[in-house]
């Protein structure tokens, strides 16, 4: 049986949607089953993400309301024989689903797939609680800056108050200049406040807008945050993979330049 | 017709409300008509009666028994004692009690409170782990935390002033000990997460005296004068 894992941040825009959309492509291409489904219902936006809004015919809130047919609501990602997307409802809210509705789904959708992967919308009220109602673990995602790090921990709360204990963090969009300057937090200094596991640290990375632009997700190409996506899928499957140096190049004129 | 006196029917009798600065003839005087009036409505009902208001000797109440006799037919079974004064005997006294034993004991809580997390304790409480930031906790007796200290504190909730509270790393946002408060200085630019690691980490005590709230590093000296 597979596992379901939510994406989840508390606070909005740390990166919630391009690490559910990098984290499942990721697992995808290391040949997972792979399902992910987009929660925040009226403010989709994972298929844009993904580059397949073009596709959406049926949604989640139509499958969880038998509208049609899971399958059919199911977006085949290009590319991918096990990989596929749920989108959100644009014209619903969040109330238009259940917490039991969401469980009895993802548990469904758990006995056929290795990864359901769930796309949990910012806040705390019903759209989160719809979003965690079925998951088995949690990454927790936040950018190194205090308030988005005040939320994560608020998260982890409510995290562990509905028994989902199994939760893990990253830290997004890091930049190594500043945490030099002392301008910004460490990922050390986030998990002495957290208190949870590290899984995976995403430098700040243009090509991660550019990516995002253009509907494709970077995970496992050769920039510095796509090679740190990919390492984050390989420990989410369980393999023990060394962190990567984000320093940068390295390069023998990047240190002259620094010395100056 | 002054208000030196207010009759107030209640579901056994009278409440008689008697104002605290009127002159005792005056209320003598005052009770005697208004009971005077309503003796026909009255009747000859059994009842009891409560004096509310001010204090009354035995005799004073004596006299306005008579007067209430004097004035109409009904009869008082009983006079219902509301006496402020033992009434705050007793509570101050079980009070006393109470936070001695708030202070004295306690319990244990394993784990971290997180942003939005609030432990409540009637006792002093052991925390074992962290209080972030956006956390609270409120004991009526002691807290002590074996982690560090980041949140909001309320020690002596109950009133006792005497409550302390220990952290291995205290750096909490607002601190209180009984009706005291104190916050931890401004930010002015400092990075927030720096500010603890400032400070050497050592364990550091927090306690009342006078107005003032103290942080101190936990010695032997300031452990000599903890009162449980």
């Amino acid at each position: 049986m597979g596992e379901v894992i939510v994406v989840t941040s508390g606070k909005g825009g740390v990166g919630k949607t391009t690490t559910t959309a990098n984290v499942g492509t990721g697992l995808a291409k290391l040949e997972k089953k792979v399902v992910l489904i987009d929660t925040d219902i009226g403010l989709r936006n994972l298929d844009v993400v993904m580059g397949l809004e073009n596709r959406i015919v049926y949604n989640l809130v139509d499958v969880i309301e038998g509208t049609c047919k899971i399958n059919q609501a199911f977006i085949k990602v290009k590319g991918y024989n096990n990989f596929y997307l749920l989108p959100s409802a644009q014209t619903r809210d969040k109330t238009a689903i259940t917490p039991e509705q969401m469980k009895k789904l993802t548990d469904q959708l758990k006995e056929e797939f290795d990864y359901v992967i769930i796309d949990c919308p910012a806040g705390i009220e019903q759209g989160f609680h719809n979003a965690i109602a079925g998951a088995d673990r949690a990454l927790v995602v936040t950018t190194p800056e205090v308030s988005a790090v005040r939320d994560a921990d608020r998260i982890i709360g409510l995290l562990e108050a509905n028994e989902i204990r199994r939760t893990h963090l990253i830290v997004n969009r890091l930049r190594m200049d500043m945490v030099k300057r002392g301008d910004m937090m460490s990922s050390e200094d986030v998990v002495e406040i957290l208190a949870i596991p590290l899984i995976g640290v995403v430098p700040d990375d243009e090509n991660i807008v550019i990516s995002t632009n253009q509907g494709t997700p970077l995970v496992g190409n050769n920039t510095l945050a796509g090679k740190a996506y990919m390492n984050i899928c390989r420990r989410v499957d369980g393999e023990e993979v060394p962190f990567l140096d984000l320093t940068g190049k390295g390069g023998i004129f990047s240190r002259l330049f620094k010395k100056n | 017709m002054s208000n030196a006196v207010v009759i107030k029917g209640t579901t056994y009798g009278f409440s008689v409300f008697i104002d605290e600065q009127a002159d005792f003839t005056v209320i003598c005087k005052e009770l005697g008509e208004k009971f005077r009036e309503s003796s026909k409505f009255f009747g000859d009902a059994k009842m009891a009666i409560s004096f509310d208001g001010r204090p009354l000797s035995d005799e004073q109440q004596r006299q306005l028994l008579d007067i209430i006799a004097e004035n109409s037919e009904v009869h008082i079974v009983c006079v219902i004692e509301h006496n402020t004064e033992t009434e705050e005997l007793h509570r101050r006294s079980l009070e006393d009690r109470l936070q001695v034993l708030e202070g004295a004991t306690g319990q244990f809580y394993k784990g971290n409170l997180r942003s939005g997390q609030v432990l409540e304790t009637e006792t002093s409480i052991i925390i074992i782990g962290d209080v972030n930031q956006g956390a609270t906790v409120t004991s009526k007796g002691n807290i002590i935390v074996l982690g560090a200290l980041l949140g909001n504190v309320y020690a002596g909730a109950g009133g006792n002033q005497d409550a302390f509270i220990v952290a291995l790393e205290l750096d909490p946002v607002q601190i209180r000990i009984a009706d005291t408060i104190a916050r931890a200085p401004d930010r002015e630019g400092k990075m927030p997460w720096k500010r603890s690691k400032e400070k050497t980490k050592e364990p550091k005590i927090a306690f009342r005296s006078g107005e003032n709230i103290f942080i101190e590093p936990v010695s032997r000296t300031v452990l000599n004068d903890i009162k449980l």
